[in-house]
């Protein structure tokens, strides 16, 4: 034991580790002025969430229980669906539903070469195989190109609302439902995001949610949800995320452990009070930056569907000189980024689908030339119009 | 006097001014994903391990998914495990789309190593053992059988942290280990987490990428991976009850101690095998007439639970792998008798006294 605790004692001197490049980047962003991480302002004011926190922890009913289930019922509520089901992270809301859906090896998932990784990891996970279909300018999936995509192996489609703008979904169902094929959405970035006045999520077979800290409805860690109207998926979620328990000593079937933590509800719910003012926000900064940008040559904006009420977890514009005008407004305290450098078909890990480059022009297009400005809530006009000035001076 | 099973508010009472602060420090800060507070709860936990590294998951289960499927593991293999485990352990084994083959148990509730050779198969990929209620199993003689023949030997320490087997930590044998620290662990925090230990770099470089989505840096993806990492406020929790850890292991060692000594001769008691240095994370014990004893238990206000009432293959959830009552003798005995009486660090005197006296009343 003498020998346990002069190891702990030790504990402070650091190996490197390599793969977690996270805490290199929190030290290196941190010190921009103007941040895409808000989080430290957003919990100036956590009194309130920290005396629930504190009774929860009193009571030390840390698995699922009550918060969840307030959660869940708010947010069904939000998502205009019968169900909703909190689960450990967006990554896993998608392969669940996959799952659900009886998604497995041999099977087919069609979805967007320009998303986040865990799209295409959700897929792989489940045991099927990604199919990329194009994007087109507004960089969602290109609704008239699914079609020629599925084979007898698709099981699902799965477009990505990216950054919170939804897809083309009355294109989208009415393929779908042509082939009989079931839709997953990935809204890990829509939530409170309509088309044509409906919630996102409330389209496909589920509607999946993240809540990791940089979305627009955060928690304190990994969180993510699950929405659906179908009470049969419902009931075979609420068994996969917790074992397949059909009570503590009885199992139905093998499942996952993929629960959203009781504390990290409490934040949500907690910060589900404030989701329309953070959305209102969002939405005020962006339509700031659209206007100030699009006098600018050598930016394009996409265009602003009526339709689509975009709620802005990230704000992205396509530039030229990309790479040195990141390089540029970092430079002058900036926080620009990248969503992101390489779509997902030319990632080392898709060597194995047998994609080229050249094959998606317009997603490989978007990746080469996007970049992102943060729109937080705590951005101040003032802040926009440092980097409208510095991107003028950037073009000169 | 009431007895309950568990009580966590007691532990977070006794540490609510480091906790509420770690938490408000990590708010404060925003690093909510991965970052220091995990890293520094990484290192900590594999020295305590005697390990090279240990990687900071989401949960229990996933702490043996991923180094299954680190080593490939997948559809086609086998995966052989004890009967009586919780779920997740064959839940994990299934979720790689190998299928699980149950060994029966021994008289310690842990996996009859004699039974092991006969259940390897050409598509033997791993053995699981499973340290039950924080004793070890026999860990030379499991890795004498499977060394030599491509099998892997992972360790399901998911309640076994401070356990020691022939002086050793549990967690630093198998090519893997994994360990929960769910909030009814020993070592717990307050939500799900988990933690894997291994030794080899090469295992622990793909399997830092696994947890995080593959990733080799933000924007390049080596394979496609998972979302299971552990949040960063409960790696923060748990830093500050490892600090403490051998307190709580000593204590609850204690208690199993005065268990043994006052209840000898009248229930069967716990095994200690020899080398064995267990942590009771479960103090269970034998009789045939549990269900009468728990009730009356309970009528004097003194929870008890049974880890686990069904064995693995007789759940409805193994119908498909083919198994029926009668295949694994003494782990269904075992079912139908064990009982777990409350143990836990902040078990007071009087409290394990009073359970002690009841159980000698019911029985005379």
């Amino acid at each position: 034991m003498e020998l346990q605790l002069a190891l702990l004692a030790d504990r402070g001197r650091a190996r490197v580790t390599g793969s977690n490049f996270l805490v290199r980047q929190y030290e290196e962003t941190s010190r921009l002025a103007i941040n895409h991480n808000y989080l430290a302002e957003q919990f100036g004011d956590y009194e309130e969430i920290f005396r629930k926190i504190a009774v929860l922890v009193e009571q030390g009913d840390y698995t699922l229980g009550r918060a969840v289930d307030d959660f869940e019922a708010r947010y069904a509520e939000i998502a205009g669906t019968r169900f909703a089901l909190g689960v450990g992270s967006g990554t896993d809301a998608l392969f669940l539903s996959l799952k659900a859906l009886g998604v497995g090896p041999g099977d087919e998932v069609i979805t967007t070469p320009y998303t986040f990784f865990a799209t295409i990891g959700a897929i792989v996970t489940a045991g099927a195989k990604p199919v990329f279909v194009d994007v087109k300018d507004d960089y969602n999936i290109d609704p008239t190109r699914i079609a020629d995509a599925i084979t007898e192996m698709t099981k699902a489609i799965m477009p990505v609302h990216w950054s919170g703008h939804a897809c083309d979904m009355d294109e989208i169902m009415a393929v779908a439902d042509q082939h009989g094929v079931p839709v997953v959405e990935d809204a890990c970035h829509g939530i409170k995001a309509t088309y044509k006045g409906r919630p996102l999520g409330s389209f496909g077979a589920t509607g999946c949610f993240s809540m990791h800290p940089l979305k627009n409805l955060n928690v304190w860690g990994d969180g993510g949800v699950i929405v659906t109207d179908d009470e049969a998926l419902y009931t075979q979620l609420s068994l996969m995320r917790n074992h397949g328990l059909i009570n503590r000593n009885e199992c139905s079937l093998f499942g996952y452990n993929s629960r959203l933590d009781t504390i990290q509800a409490i934040v949500a719910n907690h910060m589900l009070d404030r989701i329309d003012s953070i959305t209102a926000s969002r939405q005020k900064n962006s339509l700031y930056f659209d206007e100030r940008l699009a006098a600018i040559s050598q930016i394009t904006v996409p265009d602003r569907d009526p339709e689509k009420q975009h709620v802005f977890h990230i704000y992205v514009v396509r530039v030229e000189q990309r790479d040195e005008l990141q390089a540029f407004l970092i430079g002058s305290g900036v926080d620009a980024k990248i969503h992101y450098p390489i779509p997902m078909h030319l990632q080392p890990a898709a060597r194995e689908f047998g994609y080229s480059k050249g094959d998606f022009p317009s997603a490989e297009a978007i990746c080469a030339s996007v970049i992102s400005f943060p729109v937080h809530e705590f951005i101040t006009q003032a802040q926009q119009d440092f980097v409208v000035d510095k991107i003028n001076e950037f073009y000169g | 006097m009431r007895v309950r099973f568990v009580n966590l508010g007691a532990q977070f009472d006794s540490l609510r001014d480091p906790i509420l602060g770690a938490i408000e420090r990590i708010s404060h800060e925003g690093a909510y994903v991965l970052g220091e507070e995990v890293e520094r709860f990484e290192q900590s936990f594999a020295q305590y391990c005697g390990v090279e590294y240990a990687l900071g998951v989401a949960n229990g289960t996933d702490a043996l998914v991923l180094p299954m499927k680190a080593l490939g593991i997948g559809p086609g293999d086998e995966v052989i495990t004890a009967a009586n485990s919780f779920i997740a352990t064959a839940g994990a084994i299934v979720q790689t789309g190998a299928t699980p083959v149950f060994v029966d148990v021994a008289d310690d509730f842990n996996i009859d190593v004699s039974l092991i050779e006969a259940a390897i198969t050409s598509r033997t990929r791993a053995v699981i053992p499973v340290h039950l209620t924080g004793m070890p199993a026999d860990m030379d003689t499991i890795r004498d059988v499977v060394e030599g023949r491509g099998v892997h030997m992972i360790e399901d320490a998911a309640q076994a942290v401070g356990a020691f087997f022939r002086g050793k930590p549990v967690g630093s044998f198998g090519t893997a280990a994994g360990f929960s620290l769910h909030p009814l662990k020993t070592l717990h925090v307050h939500g799900d987490g988990g933690v894997l230990t291994l030794r080899d770099e090469d295992l622990y470089r793909r399997l830092s990428q696994l947890r995080n989505h593959g990733l080799r840096n933000r924007d390049e993806c080596d394979f496609w991976g998972f979302n299971s990492r552990l949040d960063a406020i409960q790696a923060a929790i748990a830093n500050i009850k490892l600090g403490h850890i051998d307190t709580y292991t000593t204590r609850m060692r204690e208690i199993a101690a005065y268990y043994t000594r006052s209840l000898e001769g009248i229930v069967n008691l716990p095994i200690q095998p020899p080398g064995c240095e267990g942590v009771f994370h479960n103090y269970i014990i034998r009789t045939e007439r549990r269900d009468a004893l728990q009730a009356d238990l309970l009528e004097r206000q003194i929870e008890t639970k049974i880890h686990y009432p069904i064995p693995l293959h007789l759940q409805k959830a193994a119908a498909s792998l083919g198994y029926e009552r009668g295949d694994f003798p003494v782990a269904e005995r075992q079912a139908s008798q064990i009982l777990s009486l409350p143990i836990y660090p902040e078990l007071l005197d009087e409290q394990i006294e009073f359970v002690v006296d009841t159980i000698r009343t019911f029985f005379s």
